[in-house]
């Protein structure tokens, strides 16, 4: 699905993160839930009002799963095989509200890297962000 | 009807007075073919869309991203009134451009993305949360008119 290119533009990106997933991943959290509050409601053992604590662990762990995904883009499916699981059995996010992460994400990406988030590393990882969506919603029936 | 806070006002038109409009709206459109390549479907007559430098260097891609985000200005100067200030452009895109409007929606998180690399860490999860605000807005007032 992602040609070499993109693969590339990817890594790329993910060195940029790796190590800081806490940070980034509670960043993610707190855009998510400011700009499109009815995502909390997947959240309540974030409390109303998730402090930082625990935005930064639960923000790191799902940094953490995406980085899995990324050393695994030729088999998604194997590799985030435990989350769809969780997804489809457990949590079970309404699919309407993965773009909503994704754009999240890409926010994160830009106020970060500004001049270096290139076009081409907006379309890859927009790209990638959509396939793992995919994946984590194919086993909902 | 969308409505807007004295905060969210505020934030909104501090950060756009520092805006390039022209940049940021070819910037945006051009993001905008790129990363969602079906976009193009409206864009035969601009010539090169064929690789990401040759739509970023694209002539008409900018000059169009400039009108686009021209009229996305004069949106912001009413946000209490977007569907009035957007009517005829509705019945345009409608009738005459038939685009379908989930388009308006996908430009409108491009630009937020613009917006988030031109202010890096000034651009917070409020002012975010403001601007995907004003371009949910602004796409509701260009479908209003469709039928």
């Amino acid at each position: 699905m992602l040609s070499a290119q993109e693969r590339a533009q990817v890594a790329q990106v993910w060195d940029l993160i790796a190590g800081h997933e806490a940070a980034f991943g509670a960043e993610l959290l707190l855009r998510l839930f400011t700009v499109y509050p009815s995502t909390k409601t997947y959240f309540p053992h974030l409390g109303s009002c998730a402090d930082k604590a625990q935005l930064l662990s639960h923000g790191r762990r799902m940094l953490e799963a995406v980085g899995v995904a990324v050393q695994h883009l030729d088999n998604l499916r194997a590799a985030l095989r435990p989350l769809a699981d969780l997804h489809a059995q457990v949590l079970r996010v309404d699919p309407s509200n993965f773009p909503l992460l994704i754009q999240c994400f890409q926010v994160v990406l830009a106020s970060h890297l500004q001049d270096e988030f290139t076009v081409e590393m907006q379309a890859a990882w927009d790209k990638f962000l959509t396939g793992v969506a995919v994946v984590l919603t194919e086993k909902y029936r | 009807m969308v409505h807007f806070s004295a905060e969210e006002k505020a934030a909104i038109t501090s950060l756009w007075g520092k805006v390039n409009v022209e940049d940021a709206g070819g910037e945006a459109l051009g993001r905008l073919l790129i990363v969602y390549p079906w976009t193009q479907r409206f864009f035969d007559s601009f010539g090169d869309l064929s690789t990401p430098d040759a739509v970023m260097s694209n002539a008409k891609v900018k000059a169009h991203g400039k009108k686009v985000l021209n009229s996305f200005s004069d949106g912001l100067k009413n946000l209490d009134n977007l569907k009035g200030t957007f009517a005829k452009l509705s019945e345009l895109h409608c009738d005459k451009l038939h685009v379908d409007p989930e388009n308006f929606k996908l430009l409108g998180n491009v630009l937020v993305c613009v917006l988030a690399r031109h202010f890096g860490r000034e651009f917070t999860p409020l002012a975010q949360a403001a601007y995907q605000k004003v371009v949910a807005g602004v796409a509701n007032a260009l479908a209003h008119k469709y039928h």
